[in-house]
């Protein structure tokens, strides 16, 4: 594995490990969501052009739409958090009563 | 160049770290930023030309004007930055595990440097990740068309997520 595709790799785990483990604020996951993304958009262009496949060039624009359409729909969920909760804290979600 | 692309590197690294231990959402999108503009460089060191500017541009002009409207929508009176004792434990717990990730992945697998490449074999009159662009316009159309309308889907999607009369996702309380 070159130094490349390790870093890009352990910044997809990183983006995961801290999505999963320990989160506080509800924008805290959505930002760890971003970073996988952004290190699935770096995979995607260092494949087209390390191997100079310039068709492969095509998938981080779709991906970076796609992945655009995923925070957009989180921020929503975002506000509509903060609006019946009152706050974006993950341990807010638990109560049954809001 | 390859020593750029190492420092570069250990900042992707850096920034990765940042966001992943769970500081407050400011620092964390600080962090994001930070991430964004490393891997733009990264992209340039590699040949690239317009997937780095549209990168650039999304993450930082796009998505860190939302993120930062939508921090004060969380806004906490004392943010907890890098310095904070928990956070300060899950960025030495991320630090160990990516060192002895490379330490023992690296040297196993990795037999030669990536080296820096953008040489096709025929002649192109612009760069590569130029010319894949135009080609998703050209030939890739209908799958520029699924990528409108899976925007147009989130746009309602998003509409009925914050309207906030009884019928949408967003219900009196």
């Amino acid at each position: 594995m070159t130094p490349i595709q390790m870093t890009f790799s352990t910044m997809f785990l990183l983006g995961l490990m801290g999505l999963t483990f320990h989160r506080t604020h509800l924008l805290s996951a959505l930002l760890c969501l971003e970073s996988m993304m952004l290190s699935l958009f770096l995979a995607t262009s260092l494949w087209a052009l390390q191997l100079s496949t310039i068709n492969i060039a095509t998938v981080p624009m779709l991906l970076l739409a796609f992945s655009a359409c995923e925070a957009s729909s989180g921020l929503a969920l975002l506000v509509a958090t903060a609006r019946t909760h009152g706050s974006d804290h993950m341990q807010n979600l638990n109560l049954l009563q809001c | 160049m390859s020593y750029l692309v190492c420092v570069l590197l250990f900042g992707l690294m850096v920034g990765s770290v940042g966001v992943a231990s769970n500081p407050s959402p400011y620092f964390a999108a600080m962090g994001l930023v930070m991430v964004s503009g490393v891997g733009c460089g990264v992209l340039i060191c590699f040949g690239g030309s317009f997937l780095p500017l549209v990168f650039f541009l999304i993450y930082l002009g796009g998505m860190m004007v939302v993120f930062a409207f939508s921090a004060a929508l969380s806004a906490e009176p004392y943010p907890y930055g890098w310095g904070n004792r928990s956070v300060k434990m899950y960025v030495a717990a991320y630090v160990l595990g990516v060192g002895c990730a490379w330490k023992v992945l690296l040297g196993k697998w990795s037999g030669f440097w990536g080296g820096i490449l953008d040489e096709s074999g025929e002649l192109l009159v612009l760069r590569g990740d130029m010319m894949g662009v135009a080609a998703m316009h050209d030939v890739g159309g209908w799958m520029l068309v699924l990528g409108g309308l899976g925007l147009l889907l989130t746009l309602f999607v998003v509409l009925e997520l914050v309207r906030g009369v009884s019928r949408g996702g967003l219900r009196t309380v």
